[in-house]
Order: structure tokens, then sequence, then C-alpha cells
């Protein structure tokens, strides 16, 4: 039993981070109904850019850990959140009227670019993130050893996502992006500046995914320029099992998709982890095609 | 039109010269990657063998004949190789040197087999290059089997009952996994975990705690340092002392950087030795020669197992007498005995593989240095 809570709480951490990567695939898609394929290469530039950040800033030297963190998360947000935007421009603007499909194929592409931009600046060997740097107390939950920093990532996750779950549903600019969500030429005759919109929604996926890339360097020790892919289809899984452009269908999602893996590798087949997670994706879709918490029918891409 | 061919043809002749002043060199061929992804390695080949040419003519060279040594560049990569291996088939070699993949030797075996040359290759560890019967083919580098009959050995000698196996789908590390518990299970020692974990990934705590659960004494894990060191890392965080050891993949400075110094501490992989380790005198005078032409110690150890080649090929003519391939062979397969290499000691078997123990036991210290365990 003691086995089955820790790999429990071993999902829930893996799940977290999926769940925050895949706020940033939900947003953008409920917003213009298109699968951002770049949106894991995103998440690996925040990796390297708190890298470069924190060896060169010495943040954490100076105003103490959890500040310096906070400030160091703060920074690769606002920078990985310009890169979206200017991703967006270069990207995705040109094609709006166009076919959804040249859309997504742009994606793929500046996915690609981003990797090799990454190879080519950092190098294609793994990077390491300094150490000593965050926490490494352990706390005992039920007599479980479970260290402080799972508690950290699932908890920012968490606010993070309360955040944003808030900022769309009670203030003015997020009803404006429900809005274009729903209907862009209604909204835009309600005076609403949708490119405006458009651009916040470029500036806000792109910065959670850059704060899940920061997490995972901190925690983790070890990025390298191939991981946005890995997480990128996981966290694209969670978004799907969840109920693509819905918020909190995107937390419950990548909770349950790590939750499942962890499960499925302990129990069943380790070397068939994923096949299992893919397994559950499809059998929740041939009984919810909207996924658990979605709404609208996810329309083909 | 036929006067203008013949013409052509004539300048041929010409341009060519006189056919070879009868042989007063002996050729060496050596077949390594200049370009490519291992350009690194096939440089210090060339280095190498060319450092030892050198001092085989300082001292008299072979047979009283001047050693020449005719480089083929293979590129990494099979088809450049195949090119390679026609050209220096051509330029009339008593024997070929190389290469490192495993996979550009096997496209250059034939044509030195069916041109009677004898190959002998210095960093192509997979199993299968010596068991299609070709007479003429050596290698001085240890198979992919032998390093799990020392993975074996190194378990059973710090007698482990409880012994876990982890690999990562590889075919490299699968075929290691599978040979090592194959001759586990020979043994009678208990496998109690046998599975493969996704390379690539950051978590590895779900495949710990499956692990722990299953209680071994030691977790054999055979594929690459990356992995690894995550493995060390998230075993450390878990509190979970268990020993673990590694294959030679695991044999990159990077590993300690990204487990960290503690959490590496204690881990043990196996490898043919680094340069800097090698046992014999012969080595340290090469060493202590190599430095002083070039600089620093070669890169890794499959480019000092080149050098290793070239002297049983200088053994072997010189014993001999000749430089006849069938005479050479023989003598290499039958006669060559604990031939003190720079490696240790070198001896072929009837397969052409090579004899004797090539791999050690690393363990990192607290320094997070790789020592060699005796």
């Amino acid at each position: 039993m003691e086995v089955f809570f820790t790999q429990l709480t071993n999902g829930l951490a893996v799940g977290g981070i999926y769940a925050l990567i895949a706020l940033g695939y939900t947003m953008v898609y409920g917003v213009l109904k298109l699968i951002n394929f770049a949106h894991g290469d995103l998440f690996t530039i925040g990796a390297y850019l708190g890298l470069s950040l924190l060896t060169s800033l010495a943040l954490t030297d100076h105003v103490g850990a959890a500040a310096g963190i906070v400030i160091l998360a703060v920074m690769v947000m606002g920078l990985v959140g310009v890169i979206g935007i200017l991703l967006d421009r270069a990207a995705y603007k040109p094609l709006r009227t166009s076919p959804r499909l040249s859309a997504v194929v742009s994606a793929l592409g500046a996915s690609i670019v981003f990797s090799n931009t990454v190879m080519l600046v950092y190098g294609p060997n793994p990077k390491v993130y300094p150490q000593g740097i965050l926490p490494t107390t352990v706390f005992h939950v039920f007599g479980l050893p479970v260290p402080i920093m799972r508690f950290v990532i699932l908890g920012a996750s968490v606010i993070l996502m309360i955040g944003l779950y808030v900022f769309i549903q009670r203030t003015k600019i997020g009803t404006a992006i429900r809005a274009a969500a729903i209907d862009q030429d209604a909204a835009r005759l309600m005076g609403i500046n949708v490119d405006r919109v458009i651009m916040l929604v470029f500036f806000i996926g792109p910065a959670l995914g850059g704060a899940a890339g920061v997490m995972v360097g901190l925690y983790y020790g070890q990025i390298k320029f191939t991981m946005g892919w890995i997480y990128g289809l996981k966290a694209f899984t969670a978004a799907i099992l969840g109920g693509i452009g819905n918020i909190p269908g995107a937390m419950v999602g990548g909770l349950l998709l790590g939750v499942i893996e962890s499960l499925g590798a302990a129990y069943i087949s380790m070397a068939w982890k994923d096949a299992i997670a893919f397994f559950v994706l499809i059998l929740i879709l041939i009984v919810r095609p909207t996924g658990l918490l979605g709404e609208r029918v996810a329309e083909k891409v | 039109m036929k006067k203008l061919l013949l013409l052509i043809v004539a300048a041929g002749f010409i341009a060519a010269g006189p056919p070879a002043a009868a042989q007063d060199t002996i050729k060496i061929g050596l077949m390594c990657p200049l370009t490519g992804s291992w350009a690194a390695e096939g440089q210090d080949m060339k280095q190498i063998v060319q450092l030892l040419a050198g001092q085989v003519n300082d001292r008299g060279g072979l047979l009283g004949k001047n050693v020449d040594v005719v480089i083929g560049d293979d590129g990494a990569d099979p088809r450049t190789a195949a090119l390679a291996a026609q050209r220096l088939a051509t330029r009339d070699v008593s024997a070929v040197i190389g290469t490192y993949g495993s996979s550009v030797t096997e496209a250059s075996q034939n044509i030195y087999a069916s041109a009677g040359i004898i190959q002998i290759a210095n960093g192509s560890t997979a199993v299968r290059l010596t068991e299609k019967d070709l007479p003429y083919f050596f290698r001085t580098c240890p198979r992919d089997d032998e390093q799990a009959r020392v993975a074996v050995k190194t378990l059973m000698e710090n007698n482990y009952e409880q012994i876990a196996i982890l690999h990562d789908n590889t075919t490299y590390a699968k075929g290691l996994a599978d040979e090592t518990k194959k001759l586990l299970d020979d043994k009678n020692a208990e496998v109690v975990f046998f599975n493969a974990l996704t390379p690539g990934e950051q978590d590895y705590t779900t495949i710990l705690t499956k692990l722990k659960s299953d209680n071994p004494d030691v977790v054999f894990f055979t594929g690459y340092y990356p992995e690894a060191a995550m493995l060390l890392r998230q075993k450390r965080d878990m509190g979970w002392d268990v020993p673990f050891i590694g294959g030679d993949a695991n044999n990159n400075p990077d590993l300690v950087k990204i487990a960290g110094k503690e959490a590496a501490a204690g881990f043990r992989f196996l490898s043919p030795p680094v340069p800097q380790d090698l046992p014999s005198a012969q080595a340290r005078d090469f060493l202590s020669s190599y430095k002083g032409k070039y600089g620093s110690a070669p890169g890794s150890i499959w480019a000092v197992l080149a050098g290793d080649a070239f002297r049983v090929i200088v053994k072997a003519i010189e014993e001999t007498g000749s430089t006849d391939t069938d005479k050479l062979a023989d003598y290499l397969h039958n006669d060559l005995e604990a031939f003190p290499g720079l490696t240790g000691p070198i001896a072929f078997n009837e397969k052409g593989d090579r004899v004797g123990d090539v791999y050690r036991v690393y363990k990192v210290n607290a320094e997070g240095n790789f020592v060699l365990q005796e």
C-alpha cells in the first residue's frame, strides 16, 4: 500500500508539470482553434533562458533562494511570452485567414526552428542547472517521504491555474478573451480589439510554458534541447484528455495523465507506460469525445 | 577518333609512370573517420598510427624497408567506407587497420576479404562482425558480449544475490541486458527485476519506486549516461542507497555534472581503460611520446586500439619475414601469444576476436573523478 501511495505522488508530480504546459495549449486552442505545436519548444526555451539568467545574474545569491527563483520565473515568463508574440506574428498571423491545416504545418515548422536554434546556441549536449539552490527537505505525509519540491511544483501549478481561471472568468480582459473564443467577428462588432486579444493569448500561453521549463530545470537539473517534444506531446494529450479549450480540464487532464502513467508503469508494465496512457486516452475519447470537462466538440485539425 | 583514344591511353600510361618501383616500402592501410560525426576519433587514430610508423622507420624500418601508412577516410559512413576500401585495396597494402563504427566496418569487410587483405578493426564491437567466417578479419577491441561476461563476473565477485537489470530498449543496451541475464540465469543467480525505461525523460521516480519494492542488492543499468545520471540523482532524493553498476556507455564526465557529486559517488561502471590508466610500460612510453608530439593525450581508448592493430601487424610481418596474407593471418590466429599491447596482452582466437580481459571496473569517487578499480 505504501508503494501505491508513493507511486501516486510520483504521478502527481509529473502530472503537475504536464498540466502547466497543457494550459498553454488549451488557451491558444480555445481562442484560435489552433494546436500550437511549437509550445513544447517554448517550454524548452524557458528552461534554457532560466539557466542563462540563473548563472549570469546569480540572483539567488543576492536576494535569497525563494525570492530569487520567483524573480527568475517572472523574468523567464516575460521573455518567453514575448517570444510567443513574435511567433504569432511571424508564423500564425499571416495565415489567419488560410485553411487551418496551413497554420498547423507552420506550427510544426516553428517547432523545428526553435529546437534547432536552441541546439545551435547551447550545443547538443545536455545542460545542467546549478545544484544546491532548492531546499531538499523531505516531508512525511502519513509516513510517506515526499520531497518538499513536489509540493512546491504542484502548488505553483495550481496557483497559476487558479490565477488564470480567475483572470479569464472575472476580469474585463478575460471576458474579451472568452468573447473572442466564441466568435471573433461578433467580438469585433462589440468593439473588442481581437488582434490585441490574440496577442495577449500568445503572451500568456507561452509564458506558462516558460514557467514550466524553469521548474523542470530547477527540479530535475538536466535539460536537453529535445525535451520539448516529449513534454509537448504529453501535455497535448493531457489537454485533449481534460477537454481542449477548457482551463480546469487541462489541469485535471495533466494530473490524471501523470497518475495513469505512473500506476500503469508500476502495476501493468513499465515498458508499456506510454501505450497504457494513450490507451486510456482513446477509451475516454470513445466515451466522451469532448474530453472529461470539454463542452465543445473538438473540431478536426 | 581511334587515334585520339590511343593518345589518351598512352598519355595515361606516361602519367602513371613506370609500374611502381617494385616494393621498396611496406604499405599499411588505415581506414578511419577523418570527417563526419566521429572525426575526433579518426584524427586520433591517424596521429597514433603515424607516430608508431615513424618510430618503426626510425628503428630502421621493417624487413629493411620503410613503412608507409596509406590513409583512407571512411567519413563514419558505410557508403563512403566502401569507396575508401576499394581505393585502399588497389593501393597494394599488406594490411588495413580500421575502423571505428561497426556498421562502417561491416560495409568494408567483404571488399578487403575478396581482395585478400588483412583487416584489423579497432572500435567495432558488434558481435556479428566476427561470426562471418572471414579468414583475414581481426579486431583489437572486445565484443559486446564480452562486456556482459565481465558484468556478470563483477556481480558475482561482489556476492550480490538479488540482481536487478534495467535497460532502455535501444539495440545496444537491450542486447547487453539480454546477454547479461542469460549468463546470470546459467549461473542460477536470481534476477529479481528485468525491465526498460524510456530514454529522454526527466522523471524516473516511478521506475525507482518499483525497483525498490523488488528489493535488489544491486542494479545493473545498461543504458546511456544521461539516464544513469537522472536515476542516481533521484535515487538519492528518495533516500535509497542501493549500489548501481553501469555499462560502458556511462564513461562520460557529464554523468557527474548531471547527477551531482554526492549522488554519483560510489557509482561503478564497466569500460575499457581510459588512455591515462593503461597498464603497461609500453603504454606509458607511448603516451609520453604521443604527448610530446601532439601536446595532449589521445581522447579515447578506441584510437589507442588502432595503435595496437598497427603494432600487431608489424610484429606479424617481422616474425614471418613476409607480407603474404595467408602467412600473416596464420601467424595472428595461431602463433601470436600474449603480445604486450598498449592496452594489455593481445592474442586472437580462431574467429579473429581478441582474447583476454579488456574491460575494467571504474568507480566514481567523492570528488566526482573516475577511478580505476583493481
